[in-house]
C-alpha cells in the first residue's frame, strides 16, 4: 500500500484532519465559549455557575474560607458572612449537590489554580468512618459534572480512577472529545437557540444573587417520632408519599458498613487535594455534618483507621470534634432525612462560622 | 459486530495490519479467516450454513466445467439453485408460508410455525452465489478452481451481510489482478468510511428515533403533518442507513484493494420511479434485471408481457426484502408505478428541465408512500397511515428544527454532487480541503452522532 506519493500523503492528510478536528473541538469546548451557553439547569451548567460565582467573589480583607461538599453541606454563606466581623472569615461555597471528592479536586483546581486564595477549605463528611453503600469511584455523574473542567493532561488520572471500562471510556470522551458529553445539551441548544441564550444571559446576570439569597425548604419534620424497635416512623402530614418512603428508607434501613473501597477512594481524592495544597497557607478543616433529624440510638464503633482520622493524626487536616453539631440533629431543623431546612441552615451556618473563627484564631486587628 | 462499533474498527485494524504485513499468498487466507470470524461474532453456528452453501455452489460449478451443455449441466445448475433457494426459503419464508397456511385452514397463526433464526445476510450471499453459478452455466464466468478464492468471494466481510451484491467477474478480477491501493484510493476509502459513519450515526439513527416513535403508535401522532413527517423520517432513515453502510463497505474494501460497485446514486433526486430504481440499491436492481427480468423476456415480447415481467420482478424483489404481505405490496406498488410510467411514456433524460424539481418531489413522495408498507408492522397499520397522509387535522411536524436544517444542507450537498461530482474530486483536492472535510464530518459525528446502544443497520435483517 503506497501511502505516500508525489501528490498525496495519506498520513499527512489524515493527521491534518485529526489536528483540525481537535482544533475545532478545542475552539468550541475548551475556550469557555460553549460553557458560557450551557443549559443552566444541566449538571455541568449547574456546577459551572457555582464556580463562576466563586471565581468572581471579591477577596476582601478577611480570611477566605471556602466550602466544598454536596447538597448535605448546610452552609449558607450569606448567613455565615453576617458574622464576618466577629469571626474574621468571609465564606464562599462550591458545595454542589451530587458532587464527590473527585469532583472537589477538579473544582478546587479551577477556582484556586495557584493554591493561594484560601485560608481554609472546609470539607464536610457524612461520617468520619468511610461508611457508604455506594461505590463512588464509579459514579458516572462525576463525568457529566466535570466535563468542562478536564484537560488533556488529566487523561490517565481521571480515566483510570473509574473501575469500570464503560465509565473509563466515557471519562476518556470527556477529556478528549467533549462534544460527545455535551451532545444532548448541544442538540437542545440547536432546537431553541434564542431561549437558551436568554437563559444563559439571565443566569450570567443574576445567578450570584439567586444562589446567595436562595431560600431552602421552609417546612420541617417537627412532630416526627421514631420507634426504633418496631422500625416505624410517624411523619408530618405535609410530606408527599415519595418523600415519606425516602425518609423511611434513609432512617430505618441498616447503617452503611465501613467500605474498604470507599476508604481507598477517599484516601485517593482527599489525599490528592491535600497534596496539591502541600506547602501552601491553606488549612483543611474536616467536619462531620449533622447526621439527620433523628439519630439511631446504637452508634457503630468508630474506625480509628478511617481516612479522616488518619489525615488528622498525620497533621494534615484539622478534624472538628465529631459531635460538634449534634445539637442540630433535631426534626425541626431538617426538611428531609438528609438535608437541613432553612432554619437548620441558618443555625448550622452560624455555628460553623463561629467554630471556624475559633479554629483559625481571633480576627486580625482592624477587621 | 456492526460496522459502526469500536469493536469493528479494532477488528479491521488488526485485519489490515495482518493483511499488509503477511506475504501475498497468505492474504486471502487472512481475509477468509477474518470474514468467518466476523460472521461468527454474530452467530458461530451459522457459519456452517455459509460453508455448506459455498461447498455446494463450488461443486456445482466444478461439475459444470466438466459437463458439456445439456441436461446434466442444467441439472447441476438446478441442484445449486435448489439448494440456495431451499435454504433461503426455509429460513426466510417458512414461517410466512406456515402462517398463511394456518390462516387458510382457520388454525391459530402459529399453528405450524417454527422457531427459526434468520441467518444474517442470507439474502445477499445466496444471490451472490446464485449469480456466479448462473454465469458459469451461461458461460459468462470462468469456473473458480480454488475453493479458498471462491469461499472468500461469498464471505468477504465488507459485503457479507448487506451487500453490495458483487458479481463474480468483478471480484475475481480484483483478486487475481490485485494491486495495493495507491494513496488516492486509500484517501477515497477513508473518506467513504467517515461519510458512511456520518450517514449512519448522525442522520439515519437520529431519524430512526422519530420514525420508530411514529410507526410504533401512529395514532399517538395526529394530523397529516405528523404523518408525512413520520413517513419522511423513515425515508431518510432507510436511505442514510443503507447507503451509509454501503459507503463503509465500499471504503473498507477499497482500503484492502478491492473495488465494489456503486450501490446508490442520490436516489431521492430521481425524476421518476424508473430512474429511482436506477439509483437505489443498484446492485440488487441490476441483479433482478439480469437474472429475473431479462430471462422472463424483459421488454422483448410486447407491451403486456413487459408489464407482467415488471410486476413479477418487483413482486419477487419485494419478497426478497422480507417475508410478509407488506413487502409483496411494496414490490407490487413499485411494479405498478414502473408499468404506469411505461404506459405514460416517461423517459429518462440527461438534461434537467424547469419541471424536474417538481418531478423529483412527486417521485420522492411516491417512494415515501411505498416505504409505509416497508416499515409498518402490519397491513392494517400501513393502510391507516396511508389514510392519515391525506385526511384529518394538520397536527404538527415531528422533527426538530435543526434536523430540518441538517436535511437542507444534505440536500444541497446532494444537488451539488449531482451537478459537480464534488465527492469524487475530494481525495484529489488540496490537503487542507480534504482534511477539513474529514474534520467537519468528525465534528458533526461528535455532536449529533447517535451514541446510545448501537442501532443495527436496517438491511441486516434481510
Amino acid at each position: 500500500m503506497a501511502l505516500v506519493t508525489r501528490r498525496f500523503s495519506v498520513p499527512a492528510r489524515l493527521g491534518l484532519a485529526l489536528l483540525l478536528f481537535f482544533a475545532i473541538d478545542a475552539l468550541a469546548f475548551r475556550t469557555g465559549w460553549y460553557v458560557s451557553i450551557l443549559e443552566p439547569d444541566s449538571t455541568a451548567g449547574f456546577l459551572e455557575t457555582y464556580l463562576k460565582i466563586e471565581e468572581r467573589r471579591p477577596a476582601g480583607r478577611y480570611r477566605q474560607v471556602l466550602t466544598v461538599g454536596d447538597s448535605r453541606m448546610g452552609l449558607k454563606s450569606r448567613v455565615a458572612n453576617l458574622v464576618t466581623g466577629d469571626t474574621g472569615c468571609a465564606f464562599g461555597t462550591i458545595s454542589v449537590p451530587g458532587t464527590t471528592p473527585r469532583c472537589w479536586y477538579y473544582m478546587l483546581r479551577e477556582v484556586d489554580p495557584d493554591c493561594d486564595r484560601y485560608d481554609a477549605i472546609l470539607v464536610p463528611l457524612d461520617n468520619y468512618d468511610d461508611r457508604t453503600w455506594e461505590n463512588q469511584a464509579d459514579r458516572d455523574l462525576d463525568i457529566n459534572y466535570l466535563a468542562p473542567l478536564l484537560r488533556v493532561t488529566d487523561l490517565p488520572r481521571f480515566v483510570l480512577s473509574f473501575p469500570s471500562w464503560d465509565n473509563r471510556a466515557r471519562a476518556a470522551e470527556a477529556v478528549l472529545c467533549k462534544g460527545l458529553i455535551f451532545q444532548r445539551d448541544f442538540q437542545a441548544f440547536l432546537e431553541h437557540p434564542h431561549t437558551r441564550l436568554e437563559a444563559a444571559r439571565l443566569q450570567e446576570e443574576h445567578a450570584q444573587e439567586w444562589y446567595y439569597n436562595a431560600v431552602w425548604e421552609r417546612h420541617s419534620l417537627a412532630g416526627m417520632t421514631v420507634d426504633w424497635k418496631a422500625k416505624t416512623l410517624t411523619l408530618p402530614d405535609w410530606l408527599t408519599a415519595g418523600k415519606r418512603s425516602e425518609i423511611e428508607h434513609v432512617l430505618l434501613d441498616e447503617p452503611a458498613p465501613v467500605s474498604p473501597l470507599f476508604k481507598l477512594y477517599r484516601r485517593k481524592w482527599l489525599g490528592a487535594i491535600l497534596d496539591r495544597y502541600r506547602g501552601s497557607r491553606t488549612r483543611f478543616i474536616f467536619l462531620r455534618l449533622p447526621r439527620g433529624p433523628v439519630v439511631r440510638p446504637e452508634a457503630p464503633a468508630p474506625d480509628p483507621d478511617s481516612t479522616a482520622r488518619q489525615f488528622a493524626a498525620a497533621g494534615r487536616v484539622v478534624l472538628l470534634p465529631e459531635h460538634t453539631f449534634d445539637s442540630l440533629e433535631r426534626p425541626e431543623l431538617f426538611g428531609d432525612a438528609l438535608h437541613v431546612n432553612e432554619e437548620g441552615g441558618y443555625q448550622f451556618s452560624m455555628m460553623l462560622a463561629g467554630e471556624i473563627g475559633r479554629v483559625l484564631g481571633a480576627a486580625p486587628e482592624g477587621h | 459486530m456492526l460496522f459502526h462499533t469500536p469493536q469493528f474498527f479494532a477488528f479491521f485494524v488488526v485485519v489490515l495490519v495482518l493483511f499488509y504485513a503477511l506475504p501475498r499468498p497468505a492474504r486471502r487466507w487472512i481475509l477468509l479467516a477474518a470474514s468467518y470470524f466476523f460472521y461468527m461474532c454474530w452467530n458461530a453456528k451459522f457459519v456452517l450454513l455459509i460453508i455448506a452453501l459455498t461447498a455446494i455452489d463450488y461443486t456445482a460449478a466444478m461439475w459444470m466445467r466438466r459437463l458439456p451443455a445439456g441436461r446434466k449441466r442444467k441439472a447441476a445448475l438446478v441442484m445449486s439453485l435448489a439448494a440456495n433457494l431451499g435454504f433461503l426459503g426455509f429460513f426466510k419464508y417458512y414461517n410466512f408460508l406456515a402462517g398463511n397456511l394456518a390462516w387458510v385452514m382457520a388454525r391459530p397463526f402459529d399453528a405450524f410455525a417454527l422457531h427459526i433464526i434468520l441467518p444474517m445476510g442470507i439474502s445477499f450471499h445466496t444471490f451472490q452465489s446464485m449469480s456466479y453459478v448462473i454465469d458459469v452455466y451461461r458461460g459468462e464466468q470462468t469456473v473458480i478452481a480454488d475453493p479458498i478464492d471462491y469461499a472468500l468471494y461469498i464471505a468477504f466481510f465488507p459485503q457479507l451481510v448487506a451487500g453490495p451484491i458483487v458479481r463474480a467477474r468483478h471480484f475475481f478480477a480484483d483478486l487475481y489482478d490485485w494491486h495495493a491501493p495507491d494513496a488516492r484510493e486509500v484517501l477515497r476509502g477513508t473518506l467513504l468510511v467517515v461519510f458512511g459513519l456520518l450517514k449512519k450515526l448522525a442522520i439515519a439513527d437520529q431519524f430512526a428515533r422519530l420514525a420508530d416513535a411514529f410507526f410504533r403508535d401512529p395514532a399517538a401522532h395526529p394530523g397529516y403533518l405528523a404523518a408525512w413527517s413520520g413517513v419522511i423520517a423513515f425515508s431518510i432513515q432507510i436511505f442514510f442507513d443503507f447507503s451509509g453502510y454501503t459507503d463503509m463497505a465500499i471504503g473498507l474494501a477499497q482500503i484492502l484493494g478491492f473495488h465494489f460497485p456503486e450501490n446508490f446514486r442520490r436516489p431521492y433526486l430521481a425524476r421518476s420511479i424508473t430512474e429511482f430504481w436506477r439509483r437505489w440499491h443498484i446492485s440488487l436492481s441490476t441483479w433482478l434485471r439480469d437474472y429475473l427480468y431479462i430471462p422472463l423476456g424483459g421488454n422483448r415480447h410486447g407491451r403486456w408481457q413487459t408489464y407482467r415481467n415488471l410486476m413479477l420482478t418487483m413482486l419477487l424483489g419485494g419478497l426478497w426484502h422480507g417475508a410478509s404481505w407488506n413487502f409483496v405490496i411494496w414490490g407490487g406498488y413499485h411494479g405498478a408505478l414502473l408499468s404506469l410510467e411505461r404506459v405514460a411514456g416517461v423517459r429518462e433524460r440527461q438534461r434537467w428541465t424547469i419541471a424536474d424539481p417538481l418531478r423529483v418531489v412527486v417521485t420522492f413522495a411516491l417512494a415515501s408512500i411505498g416505504w409505509i408498507f416497508f416499515r409498518a408492522a402490519t397491513l392494517h397499520d400501513s393502510l391507516y397511515i396511508l389514510g392519515r397522509l391525506f385526511s384529518g387535522p394538520h397536527g404538527h411536524i415531528l422533527w426538530w428544527h435543526w434536523q430540518l436544517w441538517f436535511m437542507v444542507v444534505a440536500l444541497a450537498l446532494a444537488i451539488f454532487e449531482e451537478s459537480r461530482g464534488w465527492f469524487e474530486r475530494l481525495p484529489e483536492a488540496p490537503a487542507w480541503v480534504y482534511a477539513s472535510a474529514i474534520a467537519v464530518c468528525l465534528f458533526c459525528l461528535e455532536l449529533i452522532g447517535f451514541t446510545g446502544r448501537a442501532v443495527p443497520f436496517v438491511y441486516f435483517q434481510f
